[in-house]
């Protein structure tokens, strides 16, 4: 290339970049501003854990999940009487996956067989992943008489347990949204 | 959902420049420090009207179940209930087969399609009401609502997959031939297994079911501190129908059918809440207590209302008269196989005293 035609490819780029740098973030007035549509939403892939080999927690009941004289899942125990018994969500366990969960916010004016129409509002949409894959998910539901397993007197009755594997179709979205007159 | 408290003065920061900002930030420590949370006053929180959260699922399917093992005895899913035992002592597990919630027309389950769940107009609700409204006196109580039964002018038909407009008082619509309607087939088959005997195979299915008018309300007790609850369903149906097939589900026995199905069961009322509890051993305790006898003299002994104290009279008048209290199933035609047995109506039950305890039956 010409040195005298590089000198002033040089010379213009250096007055556009200098150019650039003058340029400064302007505020929008109301007006500009009352023309912006946002995009938005959210898409999630999750793959949850919840004390698939065994919990943080280790003494004489609480363990691994390959040691088969100790519990391994999460415990949850509620009270709904003061000085009463302990209803408790116990050895709660498993691995939930999924993808394609979808968060956004829909406005809706139409369908729903006329009353979409009729609703004209905004509400949150959690659309539903299809598929939920389940890895050996279990809980069980049981009464006990002290919140803990390492209460003195602890005493618990197991009212039944759920497993579950495989894949859940769940299809469709949740739409979420106040009702009554905010 | 409410705040007694308002925001009284926006913060300071947007309104300064921001390095000034910074300079009073450094002198006066925050610029924030001017907003103020002041009470609301009696007058203006009455005027308040807290709102609810509806839900609606739009197009929704769901579905899960067992699958018969393959060669390797490997199963890709597996939906069980277990840890339960028989009076005899043997274990109990419920291998549920399918569980399902589809459009309608599933056919058993078999072709699955999407279905709403509650309308725009008339979601389920969560809301926390004013117990004044419902007749539990000065508490806030927590209300899990289906859609509410509206106007038989407005509403549809509770039954009839054809309803109209103006049929009747259920808000869930039936499906047609551009919209797939807001009435769900719900369905369940499961086999028993107690011990090593899994010959019990049983299979639930409801086509259209709508539970419009259902709802559970929980607050709290102050006299016995402790959570009650009250408990309404509603459940109605073209057709529920039981049967028994073989654990491959390809021969089925006869199929018990119960068309036009409907359910109204109440437990649990404004007088007579229920109780949820645990004892000491670890087992649920669910309980209505009874309602208190009247005061001796207060009811005349010709049990009318000019010999008695007539507040006294009323309050069990309403208790014995109130068909909110009461539950009743109506079954339009009872068949089994090809045999017709009729309708059947059972009304006007009312719980006077319940209490429910699970009892341990392991050694």
């Amino acid at each position: 290339m010409n040195r005298r035609y590089a000198h002033a490819l040089l010379l213009a780029l250096a007055l556009s970049s200098s150019k650039h740098a003058v340029g400064e973030l302007d505020r929008l007035n109301d007006e500009a501003l009352s023309e912006v549509s946002g995009q938005g939403g959210i898409y999630l892939s999750g793959d949850i854990s919840i004390n698939e080999m065994g919990g943080p927690i280790e003494n004489g009941y609480f363990g691994r999940c390959d040691d088969a004289g100790k519990k391994c899942g999460a415990r949850l125990a509620y009270r709904l009487k003061e000085d009463g018994g302990w209803m408790v969500l116990d050895e709660i366990r498993g691995n939930f996956a999924f993808e394609g969960l979808t968060l956004r916010v829909r406005s809706i004016d139409s369908g729903f067989a006329g009353d979409g129409e009729a609703f004209n509002g905004d509400v949150v949409e959690i659309g539903l992943p299809d598929t939920v894959r389940y890895n050996d998910v279990r809980f069980k539901i049981a009464g006990s008489n002290t919140p803990r397993p390492t209460d003195p007197g602890f005493q618990q009755t197991d009212i039944f347990a759920v497993e579950m594997q495989g894949d859940v179709i769940m299809e469709g979205n949740l739409l979420v949204f106040p009702t009554g007159n905010p | 959902m409410l705040s007694r408290r308002r925001l009284l003065t926006p913060t300071v920061w947007s309104f300064c420049p921001p390095r000034a900002c910074a300079v009073l930030g450094l002198l006066l420590g925050t610029c924030t420090a001017n907003a103020e949370l002041q009470d609301l006053s009696e007058q203006e929180l009455s005027e308040i009207d807290g709102a609810g959260i509806g839900v609606v699922l739009e197009d929704f399917t769901f579905s899960h179940g067992t699958d018969t093992p393959d060669a390797n005895g490997n199963q890709a899913r597996i939906f069980k209930i277990g840890g339960l035992r028989s009076t005899d002592g043997r274990d109990v597990e419920i291998v549920v087969n399918h569980l399902y919630i589809s459009g309608t027309g599933s056919n058993y389950g078999q072709n699955l399609s999407p279905v709403n769940i509650g309308r725009l107009v008339n979601p389920y609700r969560i809301d926390v009401v004013d117990g004044n409204n419902i007749g539990i006196r000065d508490k806030a109580v927590l209300e899990f609502a289906a859609p509410a039964l509206v106007d038989a002018a407005q509403g549809y038909d509770c039954m009839s997959s054809g309803a109209i407009a103006g049929s009747g008082v259920c808000s869930s619509r039936p499906a047609t031939a551009d919209f797939v309607g807001e009435r769900p087939d719900i369905g369940l088959q499961m086999n028993v297994a107690v011990g090593e005997d899994r010959s019990a195979n049983i299979n639930i299915h409801a086509k259209s079911a709508v539970i419009d008018g259902s709802y559970l309300r929980l607050w709290g007790d102050d006299d016995r501190r402790q959570m009650v609850g009250q408990f309404k369903l509603s459940f109605q149906t073209p057709e529920l129908s039981i049967n028994a097939c073989s654990q491959d589900g390809q021969s089925c026995g006869s199929r018990i059918t119960m068309t036009n199905f409907a359910l109204e069961l109440a437990i649990g009322n404004q007088l007579q809440p229920v109780f949820f509890d645990v004892d000491g051993t670890g087992n649920f305790v669910v309980e209505v207590a009874a309602i208190e006898p009247p005061a001796p003299g207060s009811i005349g002994a010709d049990g009318l209302r000019g010999s008695s104290d007539a507040q006294t009279w009323d309050f069990y008048e309403d208790y014995y008269t109130n068909p909110d209290y009461r539950s009743n199933l109506h079954i339009g035609n009872f068949s089994v196989g090809d045999r017709d047995f009729g309708s059947a109506r059972v009304e006007g039950m009312l719980i006077q005293h319940l209490d429910i305890r699970t009892k341990d039956l392991a050694p």
